[in-house]
This record gives structure tokens, C-alpha cells and sequence, in this order.
């Protein structure tokens, strides 16, 4: 073989021979676990913390509410959408801290505000011009709005 | 005054109008400046290497006189190439990644490959068997640091027999063949990386590979000659005006080719006006205006155009002094116009939105890892690099082997 | 002839030593496959993601857009606070009356999402007698069965989950924004504190663990309705919404293929 083609095929060599071992010591241990990615990482998503705790957590302390709730129009609402995350209270039921919101007028503004792009399903109120000045609780049962307080 | 050409060219309030998606109405382009110089550079690259693979496959003999040089500048951008992707990229240091587990579905991922195999197995290795001979040469002649440069390029050969130097055109020839559509792939598949999305009308189409190479061809040979007229008034040397006429000559057909299928490109969207094509419109002719009008079109291809045409109709009615000085600027005006081109594909299609009801206006930096700053030290680096490619290769006072790089019992083609 | 006995053997000696390397990896995939479950402490044990295909349906007629989805995902999944990054948002369309005598069935189409609609729509650009109809549409990753997000992935950093998922790998991903670029329905961007690419994981950690996504869980209107397709309950709620509705998909002439489907879709969505 000539000189120049066989330093050539030598050097080739000696460069897809480290690229194979580089391959080999590189790849994260995972990976083709599931598919062309590391398998880890599904286990890595799955196990951040939820900051919701979701509404079955909620009834298993509060059933009463739940009773109240299927009655009327709210019972579609989940307990954090006007009450805010409560993983923590969940966590810790008993503690003074992380106690989950008891919602204001603004909480049912966001729902019930007149709105033209909202559907007419929706109840919705001009909220400056219904009962200006009153608290929404005065008139209404958040947990059953068709009762009065 | 930097700010002022950014204002100019990039609207800074408001920040878009129609409609655009909420993770799309940010104030910075997601690829900026540095993907502009990507395909710019590997542009370069592609289209210096066909210059030389004109002299060596094609055997067009007056454009000997550059064929190192073009090789040369090949390689000097080639080099650096990778660092505006590095520097881009939200993790450089997981760069490696893009080798060891290539997701062969994305045409990203072919990168590391095909640039390395354009770099090694097509680049120096044409560059190694054409200098073979004059590095035995020279690294027994020359003393000191540069000596032993050219006793390790020759890898430990030092056979300049005749049969040895045979053999080394014979490879030089093959790899040049081969070395052509590896060009062709290298920069071709940036043109495919846009025209594969189909989420984005402004970049997903057919022609954008197509369009990428033959602009890419016509960058390069512009900077051929570009690079050529700088290096001989430098060197105070007598241009070749021959040579300088044949890469007009290849210059301006290029270039035609490159417009036509350009303009087919606008033709063919404006005449089908698919649902977004009125934002399209808009779009170039308000963002884009500068950069689209007056810099890829009017400055990048219709100057050019009549001037090397006028060239190719009249040549023998014009001085040989106002020739270099029409080929020197249809080489600056043509590089700038390539650029504007890159900079259109690239940011119209982040300022164009995929709800297809509204245009961003994106706001460049000039500082930091992805600003105009670091752009332009990326895009004088590699003349600095060929500089020094120049002065180690091409120096005037080494000795070359004379041999021509192509066969040599095949007659050349006179044109 | 001793000199090219014992290059042979150098190349064999090469040969087989690639060969080795190349089919250690396969090995390992083979012992790997074995491991399909969940195992590590913090991820719910015992999961199998090839038992389960979640899917997230919407009904445009229920979406009253109050953002409280928009609000939810941003804590429940510490996104970015910044108005530009965004793993669900609502978008609303108003559709004002032609003007008479035109002949159009319909005047200019203003569509908006202030802020992603996170804090809902408290002021309308339009007055109501120029309205003919208006209406939200809530947005976030369409499940696409041919990603074209994942085709695109240079490193294999974000993929298709056996449970009908796309999510990103955030230790894997180089940031270099192609899947960005490649998603037609803009649900994804660059978190620029990881700097990786970020999207919606319909909650994984939460679905993962028998919860809703969080998006889901404080829907008022139950405009959201999530499933397993794979484990329907009684009553399940996308299999009474596939059966009930005339169902619609996002940009369906590009061949992703999305899952994610709408119920009273308009014509001017996109």
C-alpha cells in the first residue's frame, strides 16, 4: 500500500475507533429505555411535587361542603380555583399556617363579570352596577348559590 | 451609531402587531444574529470549495491562480463555523450530545457528521494531497517553528517520487468529485433545517435548500474574488485579469441562476397567496423593507446583475482599471446582498407568526454572547485565520511544487 | 510476509474490538428493557406508563375565560413569571358584525391574549353592539401523534411518552430552540433561566399519581375534559365528549396528527 493512503487509513482508524468509545462511555445509562431518549426522565417528570392538592383531598376533611356544593350550579368548580393552592394545608391540616383562602368579591368578579365574549350560559353581572358597594356574600351562598345566607 | 442602524433596521415599540402567539411576542428573537452567520459562513465555505473544484474537476484553467487560495478560505471559515452554533446554544457544554446520541429524524443532528466529515475526509484531505509534495519540501528546507509544522503535516511521508505524486493528484481529483455534493450537503441541509418546518410558511418550502446553496455558491465565488483582489493589492502584485474575468464570468451566471430561483420563490407565493400571505406582505415590505428591497434585491442581486452583465456584453470596451474596480464591488455588493439574504430567511421568519394573523418586532442586542458585537468578531475571525493559513501556504517565498492540480494528460478546457 | 500477517491481525484485533463496542450498547438496551416501571423513591412507584393514554379534550361553548387555568399551571409548574412564557394560555376571538349593506358574513376578526389570559379578560377592546359573536379558546401542546417537535429534537431531549405525553428532558436538552421553531402551535419556549426548551407536561407528576392536571382541577365550567383512554371510568367525560360532539382539531392540514380536540370550534381559529 502506498505510504500516504496507509498513514491515512490509520489515522481514519485511530478516529472512528475513539468516536465508537466516546459513544459507548457517553451515553447516559438510560437511554432506548422507552424510546430514543433518556428513560430516567420520565421518573424525573413523574416525581416533582404537586402544589394542587385536587378536590378529593379537600372532601375528605370537608364532606359537608361537598353535600352543599352538589346541590346547586358550583358543584363543577374545584375547591382551589377560588381557595388557591392547599397542598400544604393538606400536608399539615391542623396548622394555623397554610391556611387556604376564604375568597373576596374579586374571586367571584373573575367568574361573573358581564363579559360580551363569555356565553350566554354563563350567569354574569356588571359587577360596578349590581348591588355597588355590597359584599357578594351579603345576597349570596358561595358554596350553594341558589340558597341565600 | 450602532443603536441608530438598529433602530432602522428593527423596530423596537411596539413589540408586534396582530395577533402573535403569547410565548412568540418575546423581546428578543429566539435565533438572532449568530443562526444569521451560520449559514453565511458554511455558505462561504461551499461555495469557495467549488471554485477550486471548477480548476480541479472542471479544469478550468484560468482560474488556477486562486485554486489554493479558494481552498485556503474553505477551510479558514470552515473553521470556524461551529463557534456561532456554541455560542447560540442555551447549553454549549452538552454540545457533545448532538454525536453521541444524533436523533437521525432531525437534520440537525446530521451537523457534527457532515461537518466532520467536510472537514477531515473532503477539506484537508484535498488540501494534505495538494501540499504533500511541497511540505516534504519545505519542511526540509525551512528552519525553526514553521519547519516542524511542515514535517507534522506531512505525517511522517516523505516520498516525492513521481509515482508518489501521481498518486497524490489522482486522490486530490477523486476527492474533489466527491467533495462536491459533500459541499452541497453541508450547506444544503441548513437550507433543508428551515425548509423542513412546516409550522412557518416563510421558511417551510421546497426551494429554501435549493435557494440556500445556489446563494451560497455565488457568496463564496464573490469572495473568492473578493479575497484575490485584497491579497494581490497587499501583496502589490499584478492581478491576473484572465482569472479575475472567468470569475466574473462564472459570478454573474451564477448569480442569474440564483435570482431566477429566487424570484420563482416570490412569484410562486405571491401567485398561489396561500392563507398568510397578506401578513407575508406586509411583513417584507414594512420589517423587511431595508434588508429585503434595498439590501438582497437592489444591492445583493439587481446591481450585480447589470454590472457583470454590462461586463459579459461589453468586456472588451472597458479599461482594465474600472473592470477590477466594477468586480471589487459587485464582490462586496454581492456578499453584503448574501448576508441580507440569510438575515431575511432567518428573522422574517420569527418576525412572520404562526397564528398567521400578526408580525414581531424583534429587538437585537448589541452586547452579549448572541449580539451584533459578537457576530462581527465571528465574521472577521475567520480572515484572521486566513490570514495566517495565508502566510504559512501561500507565502511568495516558498517554493511551490509548479504542479498543476489536475491531470495532466487531459487537455484543459479553454474558455 | 511478516509485516502483512501482523498488520492483519492489527485490523482484526480493530475489527473486532468496534464490534465489541457496537454490540455492548445493544446489551444494554436488551437489560434496560427489562426496567419498564417506575422504581425511583420520588415518582409514584409501580407506573407503567404503557398502561395509560391520557388525553385533554375542550368544549369552546363552556370556556367563560377567567385565566384561572393559565393562573394554576403557572404556580402548580413554577413556570417563568414573564408575559412571554406561557405552557397553556386562552386566546380570545371577537368577531364584529360586517358592515351593512357589504354582503360579508362577517366584519374583522380581533383576536388577543392579554398577558396569556392569566389574569382573565377584564377590559374588551371592542363595544358590545360591534360584536357578533365572541368566544375563548383555551391552548397548550396538542399531543400530536407525529410530533413534529420530537422529529426535530438534534439529541433525542424531547419525546413521545408511552402514555401519550411529549415532554422535554430539561438535563438533556442543549437549548438550541428547533423544536421551538417546529411546533406550529406555538405551545412552546425557551425557560430562560434553564435555558431548555419548556412546555405543557399535562401535569405528569399529578397524572402520574391518579390527580388532574392542575389546569383541569380549577376549570369552573369543566370547558377541560381529561381522561385515560386506556382506563375509562365510569362516566368517563371524554368518552361521553367524543361520542356527544362534532370535534375539531388545530391546524390539521400539517399531518401532526393532534390528539388534543375541540368541541364548537369556529372557522377563525387557528
Amino acid at each position: 500500500m502506498p505510504p500516504q493512503i496507509f498513514r491515512l487509513v490509520l489515522l481514519t482508524l485511530a478516529i472512528v475507533v475513539t468516536y465508537f468509545i466516546a459513544r459507548q462511555l457517553l451515553t447516559p445509562a438510560t437511554f432506548r429505555q422507552y424510546g430514543f431518549y433518556r428513560g430516567e426522565a420520565l421518573a424525573e417528570h413523574a416525581s416533582h411535587t404537586p402544589v394542587y392538592a385536587g378536590r378529593k383531598a379537600c372532601l375528605e376533611c370537608h364532606e359537608e361542603i361537598q353535600t352543599q356544593l352538589f346541590k346547586g350550579e358550583h358543584k363543577t368548580i374545584g375547591c382551589e380555583s377560588c381557595h388557591g393552592p392547599s397542598s400544604a394545608h393538606v400536608a399539615d391540616p391542623d396548622s394555623a399556617k397554610n391556611l387556604p383562602d376564604k375568597r373576596n368579591t374579586l374571586a367571584c368578579a373573575r367568574c361573573h363579570e358581564a363579559n360580551p365574549s363569555r356565553p350566554a350560559t354563563q350567569k354574569q353581572i356588571n359587577v360596578k352596577t349590581h348591588y355597588s358597594g355590597e359584599k357578594c356574600v351579603e345576597c349570596h351562598v358561595p358554596h350553594q348559590p341558589n340558597e341565600v345566607p | 451609531m450602532a443603536l441608530e442602524i438598529t433602530n432602522i433596521v428593527v423596530e423596537t415599540l411596539p413589540r408586534f402587531e396582530g395577533y402573535v402567539y403569547p410565548n412568540e411576542s418575546g423581546t428578543h428573537p429566539l435565533w438572532g444574529f449568530l443562526i444569521v452567520l451560520y449559514p453565511y459562513i458554511t455558505g462561504l465555505v461551499a461555495g469557495a470549495f467549488i471554485m477550486a473544484s471548477l480548476v480541479r474537476v472542471f479544469h478550468v484553467k484560468p482560474l488556477q491562480p486562486i485554486y489554493r487560495l479558494s481552498l485556503l478560505t474553505a477551510l479558514a471559515f470552515l473553521l470556524c463555523a461551529t463557534l456561532p452554533l456554541l455560542f447560540h446554544l442555551g447549553h454549549p457544554e452538552r454540545s457533545f450530545q448532538i454525536m453521541i446520541t444524533p436523533h437521525l429524524t432531525s437534520p440537525m443532528a446530521i451537523f457534527g457528521f457532515v461537518y466532520a466529515w467536510y472537514l477531515m475526509a473532503v477539506l484537508l484531505l484535498e488540501l494534505w494531497f495538494d501540499y504533500r509534495e511541497d511540505f516534504v519540501v519545505w519542511s526540509q528546507t525551512t528552519p525553526g517553528i514553521r519547519g516542524i509544522i511542515y514535517r507534522a503535516f506531512t505525517l511522517g511521508v516523505t516520498d516525492t517520487s513521481e509515482k508518489a505524486v501521481a498518486l497524490d493528484l489522482k486522490m486530490g481529483w477523486i476527492i474533489s468529485i466527491v467533495g462536491i455534493p459533500s459541499a452541497f450537503l453541508l450547506h444544503g441541509y441548513v437550507g433543508f433545517i428551515f425548509g423542513s418546518i412546516k409550522a412557518n410558511p416563510w421558511w417551510g418550502n421546497v426551494l429554501m435548500p435549493i435557494i440556500f446553496i445556489l446563494s451560497a455558491m455565488v457568496s463564496g465565488i464573490a469572495l473568492c474574488v473578493f479575497n484575490y483582489m485584497i491579497l494581490t493589492w497587499v501583496r502589490r502584485r499584478k492581478l491576473d485579469m484572465r482569472c479575475l474575468d472567468v470569475m466574473g464570468m462564472f459570478l454573474f451566471y451564477a448569480l442569474v441562476i440564483d435570482a431566477t430561483v429566487e424570484a420563482l420563490d416570490w412569484i410562486h407565493r405571491a401567485y398561489s397567496a396561500e392563507e398568510g400571505f397578506h401578513v407575508m406582505e406586509y411583513m417584507a415590505q414594512e420589517k423587511l423593507f431595508y434588508t429585503l428591497s434595498i439590501g438582497q434585491a437592489l444591492v445583493g442581486t439587481v446591481i450585480p446583475l447589470l454590472l457583470l452583465g454590462a461586463l459579459q456584453l461589453a468586456r472588451k470596451y472597458v479599461s482594465e482599471a474600472m473592470r477590477k474596480r466594477m468586480y471589487f464591488a459587485c464582490a462586496a455588493f454581492i456578499l453584503i446582498g448574501v448576508f441580507a439574504m440569510r438575515w431575511n430567511v432567518v428573522m422574517g421568519g420569527q418576525f412572520f407568526s404562526k397564528s398567521l394573523r400578526g408580525v414581531m418586532s424583534y429587538k437585537l442586542e448589541f452586547a452579549g454572547a448572541e449580539g451584533w458585537f459578537m457576530g462581527l468578531i465571528l465574521l472577521s475571525l475567520p480572515f484572521i485565520i486566513l490570514t495566517v493559513l495565508i502566510k504559512l501556504f501561500l507565502s511568495e517565498r516558498l517554493p511551490t511544487s509548479g504542479h498543476i492540480p489536475h491531470r495532466a494528460e487531459i487537455t484543459t478546457t479553454e474558455i | 510476509m511478516k509485516n502483512s500477517v501482523s498488520r492483519r491481525s492489527m485490523l482484526a484485533t480493530l475489527g473486532g474490538a468496534v464490534a465489541a463496542l457496537m454490540s455492548s450498547s445493544a446489551a444494554r438496551t436488551a437489560k434496560a428493557a427489562v426496567q419498564k416501571v417506575f422504581v425511583s423513591t420520588s415518582a409514584p412507584k409501580g407506573y407503567d406508563p404503557y398502561k395509560h393514554k391520557w388525553l385533554m379534550c375542550f368544549d369552546v361553548d363552556k370556556c367563560i375565560g377567567c385565566g384561572l387555568c393559565v393562573d394554576a399551571c403557572k404556580t402548580e409548574n413554577h413556570v417563568p413569571q414573564g408575559p412571554t412564557y406561557f405552557r397553556n394560555w386562552i386566546e380570545r376571538y371577537i368577531i364584529k358584525k360586517p358592515k351593512p349593506g357589504s354582503g360579508e358574513t362577517r366584519g374583522e376578526v380581533v383576536v388577543d391574549s392579554p398577558n396569556g389570559g392569566r389574569d382573565g379578560f377584564t377590559t374588551t377592546p371592542i363595544p358590545r353592539e360591534e360584536i357578533l359573536k365572541s368566544f375563548f379558546v383555551p391552548k397548550l401542546c396538542n399531543l400530536c401523534e407525529h410530533s413534529p417537535c420530537t422529529q426535530v429534537c438534534p439529541v433525542g431531549a424531547t419525546f413521545d411518552s408511552p402514555d401519550g405525553v411529549v415532554l422535554v428532558d430539561p438535563k438533556y436538552c442543549i437549548g438550541c430552540g428547533f423544536c421551538i421553531q417546529a411546533c406550529p402551535y406555538g405551545c412552546r419556549f425557551l425557560n430562560p433561566e434553564t435555558k431548555t426548551a419548556e412546555k405543557c407536561t399535562l401535569c405528569y407528576h399529578r397524572i402520574t399519581r391518579g390527580l388532574k392536571p392542575a389546569c383541569v382541577e380549577v376549570c369552573p365550567t369543566e370547558a377541560r375534559i381529561f381522561g385515560d383512554l386506556k382506563n375509562p371510568v365510569e362516566n368517563d367525560p371524554i368518552q361521553a365528549f367524543i361520542s356527544k360532539n362534532k370535534l375539531h382539531t388545530l391546524k390539521p392540514h400539517l399531518g401532526t396528527n393532534p390528539r388534543v380536540m375541540y368541541a364548537n370550534m369556529d372557522k377563525e381559529v387557528r
